[in-house]
């Protein structure tokens, strides 16, 4: 949870270049989910992954864990550590 | 020769007490060990506590985790000794673990090799040795070690747990070393062979995983509600980078 602050810094700078974050949070129950959103203040969309359905599609076995895609929809980087990741958008962005 | 005396000593043969106490007396028996088994498993707890304990203390002193007189390394050996002494209970499993544990902690990766060698094929404790062999492997990148043991116990293991972890292990050590195809075939193997075993689940994801979720293949779809109670659609995201962040409270 030590990433959020810096997690949010990326997102302010990448957020207008066409850069979206999703939320995924593997918890058993929604309302610490809810409650760590708010406390945290946290602006891009979350999902409460309930039952396990898209941690299981992406064969997630532990948290955090960072999926990149790209703007066509392909898997960029797969568990890709939070520091590497400004480095890989900027990859794609200037790709395109 | 016990329940002829017991018989003579509390009751006549053929009396109401007599016939109770020699129908409890297979109850009786069953029931001693049972209670050793807790008695010992306290103990190696109290154990287990005792060698965290110390250990967190030497690293706070700033000890390393390689130093000879880590008390890992004592440890390891006072739970070796168990185990030599205590052969065949619930709690020889445990210290035999912690004894590989604090070795493969240590970084006393040819000590572990060796101890692991005089456990026989059909002991119990492989069930978790295997899976200490496996992070020592990570560790050293050398796998020779643990594909060959796994392989063994896919064989010759009693247990079809065992048989199963052992051949989910070689497909892990394949993955690790690169070699996807070898890893999928294994991992596929548990996953038919073991259907019921708490493996075949990972197993199969696993192999999906290999087959469809390498870079440069398409992130798979999915349709969710949002904690706020919003639809999302991932496909709504095309022509965006996206992140997903995968996170927990706990």
């Amino acid at each position: 949870m030590g990433e959020v602050p810096l997690l949010k810094e990326l997102y302010a700078q990448y957020k207008d270049q066409g850069v979206a974050v999703l939320g995924i949070a593997l918890d058993e129950e929604l309302k610490p989910v809810k409650e760590m959103v708010a406390s945290k203040e946290i602006s891009w969309p979350q999902l409460w992954d309930e039952d396990d359905t898209i941690s299981k599609l992406y064969n997630v076995k532990g948290t955090p864990f960072y999926y990149l895609l790209d703007q066509e929809g392909k898997i960029a980087a797969k568990d890709i550590p939070f520091k590497k990741l400004s480095g890989a958008i900027d990859e794609l962005l200037k790709k395109k | 020769m016990l329940q002829k005396s017991f018989t003579r000593r509390l009751g006549r043969p053929g009396s109401l007490l007599g016939i109770l106490l020699f129908l409890a007396l297979p109850v009786i028996a069953q029931n001693k060990p049972a209670k050793r088994d807790d008695r010992e498993m306290g103990r190696v707890q109290a154990m287990i506590t005792q060698a965290k304990k110390e250990a967190e203390e030497f690293s706070k002193s700033g000890g390393k985790t390689d130093d000879l007189k880590h008390p890992n390394l004592k440890w390891a050996a006072t739970f070796w000794r168990y185990r030599l002494k205590h052969p065949g209970t619930p709690a020889t499993v445990v210290a035999t673990t912690q004894a590989f544990t604090l070795l493969n902690r240590s970084n006393r990766i040819s000590e572990l090799q060796t101890k692991a060698d005089t456990l026989k094929l059909d002991d119990p404790t492989w069930e978790q040795i295997i899976n200490v062999l496996l992070f020592a492997s990570i560790k050293t990148k050398d796998y020779s070690y643990l594909l060959a043991k796994a392989e063994a116990l896919t064989q010759s293991a009693v247990d079809p747990k065992i048989k199963a972890r052992a051949r989910f292990n070689i497909g892990e050590a394949n993955w690790k070393k690169g070699d996807t195809e070898q890893a999928r075939i294994n991992f596929q193997t548990v996953v038919t062979q073991y259907p019921n075993t708490p493996f075949a689940e990972e197993a199969e994801g696993n192999v999906r995983e290999i087959e469809l979720l390498n870079v440069g293949q398409p992130a798979p779809q999915f349709d969710h509600i949002t904690i706020n109670g919003d639809p999302l659609s991932l496909a709504g995201f095309k022509g965006k980078i996206v992140v997903l962040k995968f996170w927990g409270t706990y």
